[in-house]
């Protein structure tokens, strides 16, 4: 399987602060790839390296073939990042919103329309999108927030904790609609604290700590090499 | 075009929301009403006004005085009968705004070339200048017929001579040079004629400053307050055309909403300086201004419309860095006063001295303000400095490009999610 994005070396620092200590991993096409670790232990930063919100002190990351630092307008029209703490315009409908937000990729009107209804689709708000963002529930704009970051079926989704602060349903909501889109072509590359989710929603893992990487392969095969029953097991043990 | 069109418009439906329109209407509707009631108040300070008269004299001189008053638009109540204290009552609790006194015997002082006194009382219902008018006039009066009565004392005594060349052998007749160009007239006047003009110069810029620079702060602040601000940076749109697109949405709002103010502010104003102004014209002032060139041509206007222009773009690409290290939408609150002290330092050093002629240092300090430019700009354009002109002109070209570079530089890097500055607070760390 073809590499979307390899990501070799990659350090990061802010000031005497020391985020990313070296980290290799690989997203293959058609995976969701997850960054499971604690909190500060890396990912947020990792993941907005590869969205191109920051830059890297160190290493190499090539995105489907290209340099990803020399040609950032490229990775931006191929991706779409879903921020752990984002947030859409307020004053703004809903499908407004949408409409907002495709018509950065749409080449056609069609092509708008299609992305918006996909988008439409996805959210399951149905007359709620005619209303402003502002009266919507956490839940409702975190769906809104994933619709838009899957409506163009980028080549490479990347979610930070994209069910953080949900109830169990509308997390559960979440997790189908990203498993569905991967079976359309989309790759994922995601980071979670929570073990479990990312065990039923990830081809591969990675355990993160402290700015390495501590371990990573299927949850399968991280289980069986560590002789545990879950990857929080896992991650214990990684860690000793 | 397409993606910077789309967020173009975003920007601008963003800050044009019901409550901006509203604040608009709410202000053109009041500073009119105020306008209106100004405008009546000075129609009727300037138009017939009530005194009461305690004439103790009855003479032909007191008559004279009397009537030289309702000739100068005064409704003279007559107290006589009266004892002061009576009078003073009476006219207290009337509409009267003044109680003249005139003493017994005062027509045979004038005649006997005695210095009178006449007693004048004033009833302060309102500490209001136009309130104060009523003794003015009476003074102008009273000056009159000082004037007229010894005139003719002196015509009398001296018919051979004539009593103006008597009381004031020296004349003046006062020129005014400017540059090439000389014309009759003081030189107060002139000073005054053209602080009126440029009157509007430093309004109108400081208006536009303080809207344009808080909505580009607000704009950025509210995006990151929003968590939206890293949304927008991942999608493909170059980061010039994010910060254009702000700039731009704030410039066109701002300059609107400022146009909107003045045309308020042209109603308020109108109100109380159109007699004024009407006064002026009458007195030459126009013509003088003319003599001496002292007026703007096409050249003039676009020159200072320039001026204008680049310190908007000035205000717009600081307010675009301000707003990054803003947190929130309350910290760019805070962020707007330093640009708002930048545009009043020149704008109250230019009302009270000549920043031409304060000390180096001081000058050199003013001249680094890229706001000062345009308030020097018009009396430059009279005296024809042009030099002094392309140099303010170019300085804050060069202002501008640096700060859009930086402004771009801070875009294009981490700077946009982790340049912070916290009043009070340490620099926090990044997550």
């Amino acid at each position: 399987m073809d590499n979307v994005l390899t990501v070799r070396g990659l350090k990061k620092s802010y000031g005497t602060q020391t985020a990313l200590e070296g980290i290799d991993f690989d997203v293959r096409a058609g995976e969701v790839f997850a960054l499971i670790g604690p909190n500060g232990a890396g990912k947020t930063t990792t993941l907005r390296i590869v969205a191109t919100l920051l830059t890297s002190s160190a290493g190499d990351i090539t995105f489907l073939g290209r340099d990803h630092r020399k040609e950032p307008d490229f990775v931006r029209e191929k991706i779409s990042y879903l921020p752990e703490e984002a947030g859409a315009y307020k004053d703004m409908k809903g499908l407004d919103y949408l409409h907002f937000m495709a018509n950065f990729y749409a080449r056609t009107p069609e092509e708008e329309k299609d992305f918006v209804d996909r988008a439409v689709a996805i959210t399951e708000l149905g007359d709620r999108l005619k209303t402003k963002v502002g009266t919507y529930s956490k839940g409702m704009t975190r769906k809104l927030l994933l619709a838009r970051a899957l409506m163009t079926k980028p080549v490479l989704a990347i979610l930070d904790e994209p069910t953080s602060g949900l109830d169990v349903l509308n997390a559960l909501e979440v997790r189908e609609i990203v498993r569905r889109y991967v079976r359309e072509g989309t790759s994922v590359l995601l980071s979670s604290h929570n073990m479990l989710e990312i065990e039923f929603l990830s081809d591969r893992v990675a355990l993160i700590d402290k700015g390495r990487i501590l371990d990573s392969g299927t949850p399968e095969a991280l289980k069986e090499k560590h002789q545990a029953k879950n990857l929080e097991e896992v991650f214990r043990s990684s860690l000793r | 075009m397409k993606r910077f069109t789309n967020l173009l418009k975003k920007e601008i439906k963003e800050l044009v929301r019901p409550q901006l329109i509203i604040s608009l209407a709410f202000t053109v509707l009041l500073f009119n009403f105020i306008g209106q009631v100004s405008k009546k108040e000075v129609q009727k300070a300037l138009g017939v006004q009530t005194i009461s008269a305690l004439d103790q004299d009855g003479s032909a001189a007191s008559q004279a005085l009397l009537k030289g008053l309702e000739s100068a638009q005064f409704k003279v109540l007559d107290q006589s009968g009266k004892t002061k204290e009576q009078a003073i009552e009476t006219a207290k609790t009337g509409e009267s705004k003044l109680l003249l006194v005139i003493p017994p015997g005062f027509g045979d002082s004038l005649r006997n070339l005695q210095p009178e006194t006449i007693e004048t009382y004033s009833f302060m219902r309102t500490f209001s200048l136009i309130g104060a008018r009523g003794q003015v006039v009476v003074r102008g009066v009273i000056s009159a017929l000082n004037e007229a009565l010894s005139n003719s004392f002196l015509k009398e005594k001296l018919p051979d001579l004539d009593p103006q060349s008597l009381k004031n052998p020296i004349k003046s007749k006062d020129f005014v040079v400017v540059r090439d160009r000389m014309a009759e007239g003081s030189a107060s006047m002139v000073a005054g004629l053209i602080s009126q003009q440029s009157l509007l110069i430093p309004v109108v810029l400081m208006m536009i400053v303080m809207y344009s620079s808080q909505m580009v702060i607000s704009a950025v602040a509210m995006e990151k307050q929003n968590k939206t601000l890293e949304t927008l940076l991942t999608v493909p749109i170059k980061r010039t055309s994010i910060i254009t697109a702000k700039m731009l949405a704030a410039g066109l709002v701002g300059l609107i909403s400022a146009g909107v103010y003045m045309f308020a502010f042209k109603g308020f104003v109108g109100g109380i300086g159109e007699e004024a102004a009407r006064a002026g014209a009458e007195a030459g002032g126009a013509a003088l201004m003319r003599q001496l060139g002292l007026t703007f041509d096409t050249t003039g206007y676009l020159i200072l419309g320039l001026s204008l222009f680049l310190a908007i773009l000035v205000a717009l690409a600081l307010a675009m860095i301000l707003g990054v290290l803003a947190e929130d939408f309350r910290s760019a609150q805070n962020m707007i006063m330093p640009m708002m002290f930048m545009v009043m330092i020149p704008y109250f050093i230019s009302l009270f001295a000549d920043i031409n002629a304060v000390s180096l240092p001081v000058k050199i300090f003013i001249l680094a303000i890229p706001f000062s430019h345009p308030f020097l700009v018009s009396q430059n354009i009279y005296l024809g400095n042009y030099g002094m002109i392309a140099g303010g002109l170019a300085y804050m070209l060069v202002v501008f490009v640096v700060l859009v570079v930086f402004a771009a530089r801070v875009f294009s890097t981490d700077k946009i999610l982790t340049m912070k500055l916290r009043f009070g607070k340490k620099k926090a760390a990044v997550a």
